[in-house]
């Protein structure tokens, strides 16, 4: 893990350099942010924690209640800086999403592009030291994660499809994901366990629960529904299905496995 | 006046279902009749209407309609649904008046409708300008009504008064300037003859008031500053010019006690809300319970909830008035499960404490002393770095409205156990921008949290039964007669519970977040219910066969 935690930490660096944004996207669309410092990143922060973060969340992660989007990841309104850009502007018509504003200089905006482009993680710019080929291998020979995760339709069923893993998380968040899977474990990834009122007890992936109702998923795939008010109890257990694989890969393994787990997404 | 509809309810609830069944063959639409204030002072004697945001002036959302009760709930069937048709979330509570329904939605427009049918009859849509400055969503709450003109705040910090038979506009006023952060999203409420309102933009650094004006020429009668001026009592609880940009907004509906001639209205966090550091002192009156003359808005007293906040517990709640049996004798109290956590009874005629205990999880304070004073844990004001509190910045409850049966005599609150990071920033005020010092990040996800809808004894300030809901419902409650407490939830389900016993009596998902409060009235005999979920409005009934 040594290596790629010195890669990760030359990325942050590279990242807040502004180097980032210099060499990412288009030419045409990157022409427009000339605000990319790491002094621009940081002035676009602190005004998102002051105009944005009430719907979209301190750590921009945006929120459901409000309808405000996750930042951090693949933005689904904008491929470009140009277009968040204009999203800020401009706003979204017909939503909570209002322009900012109107005399609001254009530097500050390109300063807040900056802040967000700084949230996700463009692969162009990351030099992993794992190898792709080894970490594909890897999926489905030792690490035999194929069990339970599928990639482009081929694979198991107990744990998020990861097809495009590498849009929603980092590499540092897939290396913990790997090796301290119980570290953030998404409510749909929670086990229920449940005793009907005659005593069976049937256990699975927390599909859905709601005030009501819940839906489980059990280890053969079987989707179970069942009304609260008829159940005579239910428990969750908030940890991960998922084993470490701390004692299982080498550092090297880990690498891969994240080199290749990274490298997915839409276009791969 | 015409009081056909409330005769024929009379009747016809006491009659059994097949005569009730032949009525619904007729198509007559009831006749509209002037909402006078005497009619809104006794808005509880007819149950058929709802004539104000929280059905009656004392706010207990009590319908005496008892129709659907805890024996027949369980028929209830969808009998019409409206479609608003700009999507966004509808946080309205309609109002019904001789079988019309006025329904508010966002950003800021009205629609009037059948509420047999929930055709439309007629709307407005109010023109905002493109550069609106809001903090929490494009929200509108209701309106008032009197005589036969309606009264709506918009995101534009404007009253406008509509005529309710055409929806033609009969004045527009700027309340206050929209491009300072003013907004304007709850319901007006009517007092004598004034049209009473409150202003939110508590993030922007406002200064909050109350206002009253002239229902029939839009002219200011009042205003009453939730925070006091220069000389005036309380403007030393902010140090420095601090009391200029406090906050203190007002942007939920009060309460009316027209024996005490009193106005009671909540007034929102002193800004900038997590940074206390720039304004020293207890900040008054925000976070507080006002107390207003109905005919002068001059402050009789007020109660503050929690001085110098520092974590966004807005104390504007709805005030639910009430005359409860207190240790051996009679008291008028209100009663008030605030953001904060505490829940508080408090003499409405006099503004003492009473009684007050947590009802949801808390980690600010240790307790509230003999004179309803929070009992600060030192140490969790927001930092820098952060540091984890309970209640998170959406509080314990917030601003969806409680209830309160008069068959039980038990308060009734949505209620958040959570908790969030709260972070201070250090920012200088900019007129029309943000000014919050800071804000707030979960730790972990929604579903590890709690919600629940609690019952409690406004006279022990005990819970009586809770039932768990997921997290985090912003939905409002409604009681009545028929033993029920109507309320919704987060994920999308409206549902009845038995108010005595928290028991679950039905429910159905309407597959959309539920922002608003439920409402009943009734036409020719049959009893409805209304909820809004997602942007769509649905009404049930029982079965007619």
């Amino acid at each position: 893990m040594g290596n790629l935690t010195a890669q990760l930490g030359s990325l942050a660096t590279l990242m807040f350099s502004g180097l980032f944004f210099a060499t990412s996207g288009s030419l045409a669309e990157d022409a427009g942010n000339l605000y990319n410092t790491n002094f621009d990143i940081n002035a676009g922060l602190r005004y998102f924690e002051r105009q944005c973060s009430r719907c979209h969340g301190f750590d921009a992660k945006g929120n459901d209640e409000t309808g405000a989007p996750d930042l951090t990841g693949r933005l689904t309104r904008a491929s470009s800086e140009v277009g968040i850009f204009n999203i800020i502007r401009t706003g979204i018509p017909g939503t909570a999403m209002l322009p900012a504003a109107s005399d609001l200089p254009d530097a500050q905006v390109w300063q807040l592009v900056a802040y967000i482009s700084s949230l996700s993680t463009d692969p162009a710019n990351i030099d992993l030291p794992g190898s792709v080929a080894n970490g594909a291998r890897l999926f489905t020979n030792k690490g035999a994660c194929d069990s339970c995760h599928m990639i482009g339709g081929q694979g198991g069923r107990q744990g998020p499809d990861l097809s495009r893993a590498g849009e929603r998380r980092s590499p540092e968040e897939l290396l913990s994901d790997i090796l301290n899977p119980h570290t953030d474990v998404a409510p749909r990834w929670w086990t229920m366990r449940v005793t009907d009122k005659n005593g069976v007890v049937r256990e699975g992936l927390r599909m859905n629960e709601d005030s009501f109702s819940l839906r489980i998923m059990d280890d053969d795939a079987n989707l179970w529904s069942y009304p609260k008010n008829q159940i005579a109890s239910f428990e969750r257990i908030e940890a991960s299905t998922m084993p470490s694989y701390t004692q299982t890969l080498s550092d090297s393994e880990v690498d891969d496995l994240v080199a290749y787990l990274f490298s997915l997404r839409k276009e791969s | 006046m015409n009081r056909f509809p409330l005769l024929l309810t009379s009747i016809f609830l006491t009659l059994p279902l097949q005569a009730q069944e032949d009525e619904f063959q007729t198509v007559i639409t009831p006749a509209f009749s002037p909402v006078t204030w005497e009619r809104l002072v006794n808005a509880e004697s007819e149950p058929e209407n709802w004539m104000m945001y929280s059905g009656t002036l004392d706010s207990q959302r009590y319908s005496r309609l008892d129709q659907i009760n805890t024996n027949n709930v369980t028929e209830l069937e969808m009998k019409w649904s409206y479609q608003i048709p700009v999507i966004d979330r509808a946080e309205t509570v309609p109002t019904v008046v001789d079988g019309i329904m006025f329904i508010t939605e966002a950003p800021s427009n009205l629609t009037a409708v059948d509420a047999r049918t929930g055709r439309v009859y007629w709307r407005y849509d109010h023109e905002l300008p493109e550069d609106l400055r809001i903090c929490c969503g494009r929200n509108n709450r209701g309106v008032a009504i009197l005589g036969e003109t309606l009264f709506m705040s918009t995101l534009d910090a404007h009253l406008v008064a509509i005529d309710a038979r055409t929806g033609n506009v009969l004045w527009d006023v700027e309340v206050a300037d929209y491009e300072a952060g003013y907004s304007k999203t709850a319901a007006p409420l009517i007092v004598k003859d004034k049209v009473v309102t409150g202003i939110a933009g508590g993030e922007f650094g406002i200064r909050g008031f109350i206002d009253a004006y002239d229902p029939v020429t839009g002219e200011l009668e009042w205003r009453t500053y939730a925070i006091p001026g220069p000389g005036e009592p309380g403007n030393d609880s902010w140090s420095g010019d601090s009391w200029k940009t406090g906050g203190a907004a007002t942007w939920i509906t009060g309460s009316y006690d027209p024996d005490l001639n009193l106005i009671y209205w909540g007034t929102g966090n002193p800004g900038p809300d997590w940074n206390g550091d720039v304004r020293l002192g207890d900040n008054l009156y925000s976070d507080s319970a006002l107390a207003l003359n109905g005919d002068t808005g001059e402050i009789a007293w007020h109660f503050q909830f929690t001085p110098h906040d520092v974590h966004d517990y807005d104390s504007i709640q709805v005030p639910i008035l009430a005359d409860i049996e207190y240790q051996g004798s009679t008291r008028k109290v209100m009663m008030w499960a605030n953001r904060n956590a505490f829940f508080y009874t408090i003499d409405r005629e006099t503004g003492e404490f009473l009684e007050g205990e947590a009802y949801a999880s808390q980690t600010w304070a240790q307790g509230l002393d003999p004179n309803g004073r929070p009992i600060r844990v030192p140490g969790m004001a927001p930092t820098y770095e952060g540091i984890l509190v309970s209640p998170p910045i959406v509080g314990a409850t917030n601003w969806y409205s409680p209830g309160y049966s008069q068959q039980t005599g038990l308060f009734y609150v949505t209620s958040f156990d959570g908790e969030q990071e709260f972070f201070k920033r250090d920012e200088d005020y900019e007129e029309g921008e943000r000014f919050t010092g800071g804000g707030g990040r979960y730790n972990q996800p929604m579903d590890a949290f709690h919600s629940s809808i609690r019952a409690i004894n406004p006279a022990t300030a005990e819970i009586e039964w809770e039932f768990p809901i997921m997290p985090r419902s912003s939905a409002g409650i409604t009681t009545t007669a028929g033993g029920i407490v109507f309320t919704g939830s987060a994920d999308g389900y409206f549902f009845a519970l038995d108010a005595a016993s928290g028991e679950e009596l039905w429910h159905i998902s309407l597959g959309a977040r539920v922002h608003a409060a439920p409402m009943t009235y009734a036409i020719d005999g049959q009893q409805f219910v209304t909820i809004a979920s997602g942007n769509v409005v649905y009404t049930f009934g029982l079965k007619n066969d």
